[in-house]
């Protein structure tokens, strides 16, 4: 509790600066509206039709791509972070909990040449292809 | 008595946080006066200069304009148009704002206070409003993958054509941005074994070596994510306004606007920290400050204006890029980041992975010059290797012919080129 406290006051903060701002000037603030003023803006043209219609499906795409990688990259951080600090893979090797160094890099070299290979077959694929 | 009283680390975070909030709003507000000076420098015109004191004949420069901006935009009417969801509509600036302030709980803004003995509170006070948090950098990225979430709901509640547009091309960009900023990040927390940003500064003054001379790659793969997620030119595209007229904002105004402007340069000022912290040495500067873990009150000061003058040069520099640069087409942006910052992302953690597991080998074999000189020589080879590949194979470059492909739009296409020809 101790460590998230500060941050959790942080949020709270954050929040409230936030809500203070947009309700000090909705009580400061005039209030006139018209039927012209409340219409979707579109160039000053009348609109054309709604805008909940279907839209293309490569930010669907990019959607699971991006979920894909990044996933990934998030299994990559505590080898990063373990790689060199103290209590990290050297302690684990002394306890006798990992063969060795050598066993933890190889496996992580094998896990990002798995990322290079789904990327590779997402490039032939033409994922990334934007047009 | 004591039980009703906070304790005094409570305390001392209410104080850092007091102090973090009002220096970014303050900051942002002058940073804008900063750019549209530095965007009449860049024009050979005038920028800013008549706001001072009210009342008066005093000018100051100009000074005085963000107050005048901030106490007109407050005055403005807080209007909602009616045909957009409220809900989210109204929710969309309050969680993107508080988002991006959120941000600074994990990112030091100094080194640390002389010990200054109040009973309670652990000395020496760390510049960090947190410094408990062990998952810091991911912190970091956590609040600003919510910032995402702002930008989409803003576009989507607007019920706004260029809005929804933006909103998407938006929430496509950052998302497909993050990926390089994530391998950057990596390569650095590898090197630190550290996920805290003040760990990570200590590590580059320890060394002396700052990340941005050890992992070039990482450095320049960051750099362009963190214009891209900032939404900074050559990658405004979220709002480009030639094309979408504010882009996902379009529909807001008055004092919202102005939460998702403030958001957008907070987004900058926290990319301008991370830059700096990461790679580019923190308060550590060669010969001006040690890397001892306390310090006096000049050195205290030191050290923070140290940091202050390298973010306001890295926000400066995004500033002139801003001016110098034309804007990327959305194809050339989304080819960037998976073509060519994805790639070089991954082949330079490689690198630094590969370096950091062999150091104490090469150490051993050619001591620990030799091993350094070894460690610097790799990635920079890894950086012009990838700089000429990237360079020969231009994955960027796109033949942006439409391809053909049977879909709801084939027919109004051809009813527009039968009306061409006839």
């Amino acid at each position: 509790m101790e460590p998230i406290l500060p941050v959790l006051l942080f949020v709270a903060i954050s929040a409230a600066v936030a809500v203070g701002l947009v309700g000090a000037a909705g009580m400061v603030g005039p209030k006139r509206t018209s039927p012209v003023k409340q219409m979707p803006y579109e160039s000053g043209m009348d609109p054309v039709h709604d805008t909940r219609r279907r839209f293309d499906v490569r930010f669907h795409l990019v959607a699971i791509t991006f979920l894909v990688f990044d996933v990934e990259l998030l299994f990559l951080y505590p080898w990063a972070v373990a790689s060199r600090s103290p209590a990290g893979i050297d302690a684990a090797v002394r306890d006798g909990l990992v063969g060795g160094r050598g066993v933890v890099f190889a496996g992580a070299m094998v896990f990002i040449a798995l990322v290079v290979i789904g990327f590779a077959y997402d490039w032939r694929k033409g994922v990334f292809r934007w047009r | 008595m004591n039980a009703v009283l906070p304790s005094p680390t409570t305390i001392a975070a209410l104080v850092k946080i007091g102090l973090l909030v009002g220096g970014l709003m303050t900051a942002a507000a002058y940073l804008v006066l900063l750019e549209r000076w530095i965007a009449a420098w860049v024009q050979d015109r005038k920028g800013p200069n008549r706001v001072g004191i009210p009342l008066t004949n005093i000018r100051l420069f100009g000074l005085g304009q963000p107050l005048a901006d901030g106490l007109k935009i407050i005055l403005k009417e807080d209007f909602t148009p009616s045909h957009v969801d409220r809900v989210l509509y109204n929710a969309a600036p309050l969680l993107i704002l508080a988002a991006s302030l959120a941000i600074f709980a994990a990112i030091p803004f100094g080194s640390v206070l002389p010990p200054l003995g109040i009973p309670g509170l652990p000395d020496p006070v760390p510049f960090l409003v947190a410094p408990g948090l062990d998952v810091g950098v991911l912190w970091v990225f956590a609040l600003s993958s919510i910032a995402v979430y702002g930008v989409l709901l803003g576009g989507w509640a607007s019920n706004n054509k260029y809005g929804f547009l933006g909103g998407l091309r938006s929430s496509a960009q950052l998302v497909a941005y993050e990926i390089p900023l994530g391998l950057g990040l990596l390569g650095v927390v590898l090197a630190a074994g550290s996920l805290k940003l003040d760990r990570i500064m200590e590590a580059q003054a320890t060394s002396g070596v700052w990340y941005a001379f050890a992992q070039p790659l990482g450095f320049i793969v960051f750099l362009v994510a963190s214009f891209a997620e900032a939404a900074r030119l050559p990658f405004d595209l979220p709002e480009a306004e030639q094309e979408l007229v504010g882009g996902y904002h379009t529909e807001y105004s008055g004092i919202r606007l102005l939460l998702f402007l403030v958001a957008e340069f907070l987004h900058m000022i926290t990319a301008a920290f991370l830059i700096v912290i990461m790679f580019l040495g923190g308060w550590h500067l060669w010969g001006v400050t040690g890397s001892a873990a306390e310090v006096s009150w000049a050195g205290a000061l030191v050290r923070f204006a140290i940091l202050s003058a390298k973010i306001l040069g890295v926000i400066v520099f995004f500033m002139l890029v801003r001016w110098s640069w034309p804007r990327f087409r959305f194809d050339q942006l989304m080819n960037l980041a998976w073509k060519v910052m994805l790639p070089l992302g991954l082949a330079n953690l490689v690198t630094v992975a590969v370096v950091e597991e062999y150091r104490p080998w090469l150490v051993e074999r050619l001591g620990s010059s030799g091993a350094g000189w070894v460690a610097l020589a790799l990635p920079w080879g890894m950086f012009f290797v990838g700089w000429i590949v990237a360079g020969l194979l231009t994955p960027s470059g796109t033949d942006n012919r439409p391809i053909h492909t049977h879909g709801p739009l084939d027919a109004e296409q051809s009813l527009a080129e039968d009306l061409v020809e006839a």
